[in-house]
């Protein structure tokens, strides 16, 4: 500390002994002359730096130099060293770094330049996530990368809607998504991270980039870099924007007076007395519409964020701070999110061979009545099954609780108007990264985070909501601490030896989480008016508490070695033990080896490539995605899910225990073995870049947690059960069409192809899904041969038509019945007709992002997609009707039904028509192209925002999912159902991703 | 200190304060090896065995009896949402049936749970006397859902204790299980007290006799066919007779009404705000088209075969059970009053009388006008009640001898009586007095549970059934094998978790 204040002494006294001499006056401006604000100028070989303000324009005191040399630097553009005089004016065009392959890339305990790179490994800029306006850190991952597919599963705000694969799906139990790495903090919390905070990241695909994070990176890992200040003064950035979102499609559903002549046509076909007169249906047709439940609880709501930060720097120090708020309401009524994040980044460098980097950070998140399930009995579901001819209140204004046709669920505007579900949490996080360069080749690096999170969740189901109803109504509160610490300590040596480059690195890590959890619930409060806030009040009061803790303790060491910056090679040995498992250690290797042929003798006179990068690599990594104590048999404690208690006498709750499911007698790592080969080309000084990867992995002790047969509890237990394989080709085209003085033209397209096998299941072949789908549960399947996720199920012909009556009669059926392929030929239609019936996963997805500049305008657009993947819809099998709690059909289809003058493939109402089935009726093609997102930028002239002394400020509008393309007839082929997390494809009633409108605002200064 | 000490002492700093422990300890969960020390820890775990059975996928809602649909004292509407119960009423019912689920998940899920107690109970320091009252009860309600679940689905495995997650035992034969059954249920009636003061729920000493009573009356009928259980049924059945532990409750209609009443031999108790509601009454037997003032209405799940209601004996019984005047709501909230088979109601059918009230809190109503209608009750479901050891020990005598006896006659007359009935015709044959019995419990039960249902399966009535069905029912199809439906397809999850098991027939 004292030698810190000496020097900072020496500085001051320093800058104080030359402040007499001329100061050198210049500008710095790009290709096109636009001033780069906020450029360094350093004075080669001192510690005099400036930086360019809001024109450009800088003044250096070169000091006692007399020709001083100036180093000019700026993010995203080549260095330049030029010789200054004192005195005089310079004007610097910097030029923009468009070798791609030049680049520093974040690899995962350290960094290479990307040339040196053997893995596949994609990143995301600052600027990538600068153009769309994103709440959530994983949307900036949609449609940009090779090999990542990112579905947002529901429209709901705020939680984690968001579904990322990368390079398919990997394992059938638990975890899919990849290991997002914060700053070296492995598991960070991604939905904590406002997405303006990030630097850059990091995609590692392949297990030649993935095996450093061993058992976690089977998943892939997203490497996350938060941004840091630059030397220079303090700089203030401010962004905002306001967003409408909107549903993006309404079902079209039948008015009252088609419904009440449809429920007398079930009536009549079915022999039953008619619901309505005919008097009662003349009167509805002169006023048809009756409630549309739909639009009575939607919501067009404004979504708000904002962002502002603090950054600067001098040499030894370099700060951020930052805070974000964003407020989101939902797409249906009495539903919303807000958000409230800050964080500081410092890093000190503390002597010549010690740094250190500070950061602080925290999430505050609030919500209210955003965690709806997502089934079918959600009130966004219940509005396209309720009733029209029902009104939401009676006469008296009172709430209508049910309605005698279509859905027996409880009204679906006063359930959403009446609950309150409101939760609250505070996560926080520490973590202290220290630099010891000890000699030039050596450094030794502990990088250590603290994070702790609580949260408190209350909730009330009360008068006016179903469980009023039910006379089970109840107010909750739901309260967790949780802490996790993981400490990283590494040694990197780095030397070279002529044209040898040799990197040597030697981790042990340990990591270490705990969370306590407890839960209230009271029963029948005597009343309401405290809400959630007295449980006193509850009849019935029960109260649980859980206790989890798990380790991980690892060991790695790697060695990267380069030759002439053209052959590279790469091995890494990381060696993971789990709390989780009963073989707790395992081994994850890997190899990889690059080619930089760009920069081969004989490539030197040829104009084509820029760079040629060929690329391989090979390796093991694991996955551990059982819960704590998955292997312990444990004796559970009733009383807060389900039933408080069994009451011998009717009143008196006597405890329960219930003894939990078996258990595995072995658990082991899944392993998760890829190779892959790689290609970066770029052309024509790399205004045209080409990557290109091709993939096979082979995963094998797939965890599963499998259903114990019902004579066995029926419980879930995990089990190491067969092997699996996924295999794909992703491709990256990016380029710059056209760059003119005042018009330029970026695009971008990346198409990914994955296929994914189940090899194996051991003893379990034909594992049903338990729990899952709906009419009958049990909708999806895993069988060697097909790929993960099989809906399963009958396969639908349409109906029985009148000239095959006869045909029909065999099996009990009559013209416009539903027909069945009799798959076993049995004449017969039971469940050994069951067949596999379509299939979640796409064969490739696509994304397409294009920015358009000319002058002071961008003009940004992005297409996404995704083709060959199915939807088992079961919003649509329940719009008509005769299914699980929905009586009579909503959807305006069903005035298309079967007759005998229009044999359409609806089937009519028939007794002795079985439509309530999982069948193939209910899959559609789930393909879809959607405009994610587009947006009209405009920077303002820095002739006029100088004169507010700012450096940059751009307004712009956008809109998000304005349409999209697609045979799906429900309301989003992309949300999905993930009760499980393979359950691709599942579409049960979740709230659509919003259709919005934003205009937006950021400045600098 | 040179370099490379300074990073030896790092280093070494940083393992020695690691070292993660990687044995788990979950401070927060019971496991099994430091469990079962107590009486109490032993009465939680007993209580564990009675809540499996109360939950809607398991006996608490009206799924519970969805294979039981093809008796005449039960159907459902045509259309709508009521398929599960529409195939069996159709006599069609498939392996993938989601209603048929909660008869083979919930009995099993009860059985997991009595096997851990009698797996368990010994290692308990309490007295051997409390020690055999809890396993007592664990060998009842094991005995209790292996009855349901061999009479539903015939041949099924037989677990008794802990198995490995991975064991897949093969479907052992229907004699097994039954021996089985009378095996737990003789040790249950050794173990059990008469009574637990307080406690009505629990199983005791006289419910094991009854039930045990009832299993061997069925065993002497289809599959096993073995009438040697006639004199047993009836020395079990007698035997509570004697114990003049229970009576009829004086008015039919109240036995639905009251809980725990004189004649609750055994049931399974609810508790709606405790979580545990009874959901087979209230709403479930309510007509759609009926609504009530406050706007709810019922979910028309079942109702009685329209010849079954025309064929009753007419009797106080008769009129408490069923429901034949439906009451429409109108514009201004007052009810029009029409008959079950008025063209304005909505499925031509009567209903149930009995279920609607449950206990107080079911439909609330009155001749004119309803109130509201509630789909969980706290209502007690009675699987046995006085009246079937009275109609068991009737039927096993009268089949154990050559004629009705004396006793034979007083006991089934008893039930009559009390239902508004006169006496039973004297000096009837043995075959045309057991016929009476059967009768009478069609009515006494009707509804109750598929006591109808396995009357019809253990005397393998289908044809005389479907010969008096009326077309106006849900028609089964010409392609059914009447012969295969006694018994339901095994839940195709079940199946496919098991290439060695072979579906029942038919199926």
């Amino acid at each position: 500390m004292k030698g810190l204040l000496l020097q900072l002494l020496l500085l001051v006294c320093g800058f104080a002994a030359y402040a007499q001499q001329t100061p050198i006056k210049g500008r710095v401006t790009d290709e096109n002359g636009s001033p780069i604000a906020g450029a360094t100028v350093n004075v080669k070989g001192t510690r005099t730096s400036v930086t360019t303000d809001a024109l450009g324009n800088f003044s250096i005191d070169p000091g006692n130099k007399t020709n001083p040399i100036l180093v000019i630097s700026s993010v995203g553009f080549t260095t330049m060293e030029l010789p200054g005089t004192p005195g005089g004016t310079l004007n610097i065009g910097l030029k923009s770094e468009t070798k791609v392959l030049s680049d520093v890339v974040v690899v995962g305990y350290g960094s290479q330049r990307r040339r040196d790179v053997t893995g596949a490994i994609s990143t995301v800029k600052s600027e990538d996530i600068a153009k769309r306006p994103i709440t959530q850190t994983q949307d900036a991952l949609q449609g940009t990368t090779p090999g990542v597919v990112v579905t947002q599963n529901s429209g709901q705000p705020g939680g984690n809607p968001f579904a990322v694969r990368i390079r398919g799906y990997n394992s059938i139990t638990g975890g899919n998504d990849p290991l997002y790495v914060i700053d070296g903090f492995i598991g960070g919390n991604i939905e904590s991270l406002s997405p303006d905070d990030i630097q850059d990241m990091q995609i590692l695909k392949d297990a030649s980039a993935t095996a450093i994070y061993g058992s976690r990176g089977s998943n892939g890992v997203v490497l996350i870099t938060t941004k840091k200040g630059h030397p220079g003064k303090a700089r203030i950035s401010f962004s905002t924007w306001f967003q409408n979102d909107q549903m993006p499609k309404e079902l079209k559903l039948m008015n009252a007076y088609q419904f009440a002549k449809t429920v007398n046509l079930q009536d009549s076909m079915n022999g039953n007395g008619a619901s309505f007169t005919q008097a009662y249906i003349d009167s509805l047709q002169l006023h048809p519409a009756g409630t549309d439940w739909q639009r009575a609880l939607q919501r067009k709501p404004w979504v708000q964020n904002y962002q502002l930060g603090l950054s600067g720097g001098s040499e030894d120090v370099n700060y951020l701070f930052s805070m974000s708020y964003l407020d989101q309401p939902g797409l249906i009524l009495n539903q919303w999110y807000k958000r409230t994040t800050f964080r500081s980044n410092v890093g000190v460098k503390v002597s010549k061979k010690i740094d250190v980097q500070f950061n602080v950070y925290g999430e505050l998140p609030q919500s209210h009545n955003n965690s709806y399930p997502g089934d079918l009995t959600d009130p966004f579901s219940q509005a396209f099954q309720w009733d029209p001819i029902a009104t939401i209140k009676d006469g008296a204004g009172n709430w209508v609780p049910s309605a005698p046709y279509a859905s027996i669920q409880y009204n679906p505007i006063a359930q959403a108007t009446n609950q309150a579900v409101d939760g609250n949490s505070t996560n926080i996080a520490a973590q202290g990264v220290l630099n010891w360069h000890i000699l030039k080749t050596l450094t030794f690096t502990t990088n250590n985070t603290y994070s702790l999170g609580w949260n408190f969740n209350q909730s009330v189901f009360g008068p006016n909501t179903g469980n009023g109803n039910q006379h089970t109504d109840y107010a909750q509160i739901q309260s967790g601490r949780g802490r996790s610490y993981q400490n990283s300590n590494f040694l990197t040596y780095h030397q070279v030896f002529g044209d040898h480059s040799v990197t040597v690195t030697a981790l042990y890590e340990q990591a270490n989480g705990l969370t306590l959890g407890q839960t209230s619930k009271s029963v029948n409060l005597s009343n309401y008016y405290l809400g959630y806030y007295n449980l006193g009040l509850g009849a019935t009061q029960t109260t649980a508490s859980t206790y989890t803790q798990d380790a991980l303790q690892s060991y790695m060491g790697r060695v990267n070695y380069a030759y002439k910056d053209r052959y590279m090679l790469d091995a890494t040995l990381r060696d993971d033990g789990s709390s989780h498992l009963l073989t707790k250690y395992a081994l994850f290797p890997s190899f990889g080896a690059a080619w930089n042929i760009g920069k081969e003798n004989f490539m030197a006179n040829q104009k084509l490539f820029s760079d040629l990068k060929l690329r391989g690599g090979y390796g093991i990594t694991g996955n551990q995605a059982v819960p704590a104590y998955s292997t312990i048999p444990q004796v559970q404690v009733g009383g807060i899910e389900n039933a408080s208690g069994y009451f011998y006498d009717g009143t008196t709750a006597t405890r329960y225990t219930p003894l939990g499911g078996p258990v595995s007698k072995s658990l082991k790592w899944e392993d998760d073995a890829q190779a892959d080969v790689g290609l970066d080309a770029s052309f024509m000084n790399g205004r045209l870049t080409f990557t290109a990867d091709a993939y096979h992995k082979k995963i094998t002790n797939l965890l599963y947690s499998i259903q114990a047969p019902w004579y066995n509890s029926g419980q879930n237990y995990a089990a190491n059960i067969g092997k699996m394989m996924n295999e794909g080709l992703e491709f990256g085209l990016g380029g710059t069409p056209v760059k003119t003085r005042d018009f330029t033209w970026n695009g971008f397209f990346t198409i990914s192809f994955n296929k994914n096998k189940i090899l194996d299941l051991g003893d379990n072949n034909n594992l049903l899904v338990s729990g899952v789908g709906s009419p009958e549960g049990n909708l999806q399947i895993l069988q060697v041969g097909k790929p993960m996720g099989e809906f399963y199920g009958y396969h639908f012909l349409g109906t029985w038509k009148t000239s095959e009556a006869q045909q029909a009669a065999v099996y009990g059926n009559k013209p416009g019945d539903s027909k069945y392929q009799d798959v076993n030929g049995d004449k017969v239609i039971d469940a050994n007709d069951e067949t596999t019936i379509g299939n979640g996963l796409p064969k490739y997805s696509f994304g397409f992002s294009n920015t358009l500049s000319y002058k002071n305008f961008d003009l940004y657009f992005m297409l996404q997609g995704t083709h060959g993947n199915q939807v088992f819809s079961e919003t649509i099998a329940y719009t008509w009707g005769g299914v699980g709690d929905q009586k009579n059909p909503t959807t305006v289809d069903a005035l298309n039904m079967w007759s005998p003058t229009n044999e359409t493939n609806n089937p009519t109402f028939s007794k002795t028509s079985n439509n309530a089935i999982n069948s193939s009726r209910w899959v559609y093609d789930g393909s879809y192209i959607k405009l994610r997102s587009i947006s009209l930028t405009y920077h303002l002239p820095q002739s006029l925002i100088g004169r507010w002394r700012m450096s940059n400020l751009e307004i712009y509008v956008s809109g998000q999912n304005l349409f999209c393309i697609t045979k799906f007839p429900g309301y989003d082929p992309e949300v999905q159902n993930t009760v499980s997390t393979f359950t691709a494809g599942l579409e049960n009633g979740l709230i659509p991703v919003p259709r919005s409108y934003t205009f937006g605002l950021r400045t600098t200064f | 200190m040179n370099t490379r000490s300074s990073i030896l002492v790092l280093l070494s700093i940083a393992v020695v304060t690691g070292c993660q422990k990687l044995n788990e300890n979950p401070k927060g969960n019971l496991t099994p090896s430091q469990y079962y020390k107590s009486q109490a820890d032993l009465d939680a775990a007993v209580a564990a065995i009675y809540t499996e059975l109360t939950p809607d996928f398991s006996f608490g809602y009206t799924s519970q009896m969805t294979s039981c649909f093809g008796a005449d004292d039960l159907t459902t509407d045509p259309g709508l949402n009521k398929q599960p119960f529409r195939e069996y009423d159709e006599l069609n019912g498939t392996a993938t049936n989601s209603g048929m689920l909660a008869e083979w998940q919930g009995p099993w899920a009860t059985i997991y749970q009595a096997n851990n107690v009698l797996a368990v109970y010994q290692n308990v320091s309490t007295t051997d006397q409390l020690k055999q009252q809890s396993a007592g009860q664990a060998l009842f309600l094991r005995a209790f859902c292996y009855y349901y679940l061999v009479r539903t689905f015939g041949a099924i495995p037989i677990v008794t204790g802990p198995i490995d997650a991975t064991a897949r035992p093969p479907r052992d034969s229907v004699a097994n299980v039954y021996a089985l059954i009378v095996s737990d249920l003789q040790v249950a009636i050794a173990w059990l007290p008469t009574s637990f003061p307080g406690q009505p729920g629990k199983a005791t000493q006289n419910a094991a006799r009854a039930l045990l009573a009832d299993v061997y009356l069925t065993m002497t009928g289809w599959p096993l066919n073995q009438p040697s259980y006639n004199a047993l049924a009836a020395a079990e059945a007698d035997s509570v007779i004697n114990a003049a532990q229970y009576s009829l409750v004086p008015d039919y209609g109240t036995v639905f009404t009251t809980n725990n009443n004189s004649e609750a031999v055994f049931g399974l108790q609810f508790n709606v705000a405790g979580g545990v509601p009874n959901r087979t009454l209230g709403s479930s037997c309510v007509p759609l088209d009926e609504v009530a003032v406050n706007g709810s209405s019922g979910w028309d799940d079942y109702y009685p075969e329209i010849n079954f209601y025309l064929n009753r004996p007419l009797c106080k019984r008769s009129n408490e059970t069923f429901y034949d005047t439906i009451k429409l709501i109108q514009p201004d909230k007052s009810y029009q009053l029409v008959p079950w088979n008025s063209t304005l109601t909505h499925a031509g059918h009567p209903y149930y009388k009995k279920f609607r009230a449950a206990a107080g809190d079911g439909v609330i109503e009155t001749a004119t006008s309803i109130a509201s209608i509630n789909p969980s009750t706290n209502k007690t479901k009675d699987f046995i009640r006085y009246p079937m050891v009275l109609l068991d020990f009737a039927e096993a005598s009268d089949m154990a001898g050559g004629s009705p006896s004396a006793a034979a006659y007083a006991a089934i007359n008893l039930v009559r009586a009390r239902a508004g009935e006169p006496n039973l015709v004297t000096g009837l044959s043995q075959t045309a007095f057991r016929d009476s019995v059967v009768a009478e419990r069609a009515y006494e039960f009707a509804g109750e549970n598929g006591v109808r249902w396995y009357d019809i399966v253990r005397l393998q009535l289908l044809p005389q059934i479907l010969a008096v069905r009326s077309p106006l029912e849900n028609p089964v199809p010409s392609n059914v094998d009447i012969n295969t439906r006694y018994i339901s397809p095994i839940p195709q999850t079940d199946m496919l978790k098991d290439p060695n098991w072979a579906q029942n027939p038919g199926y």
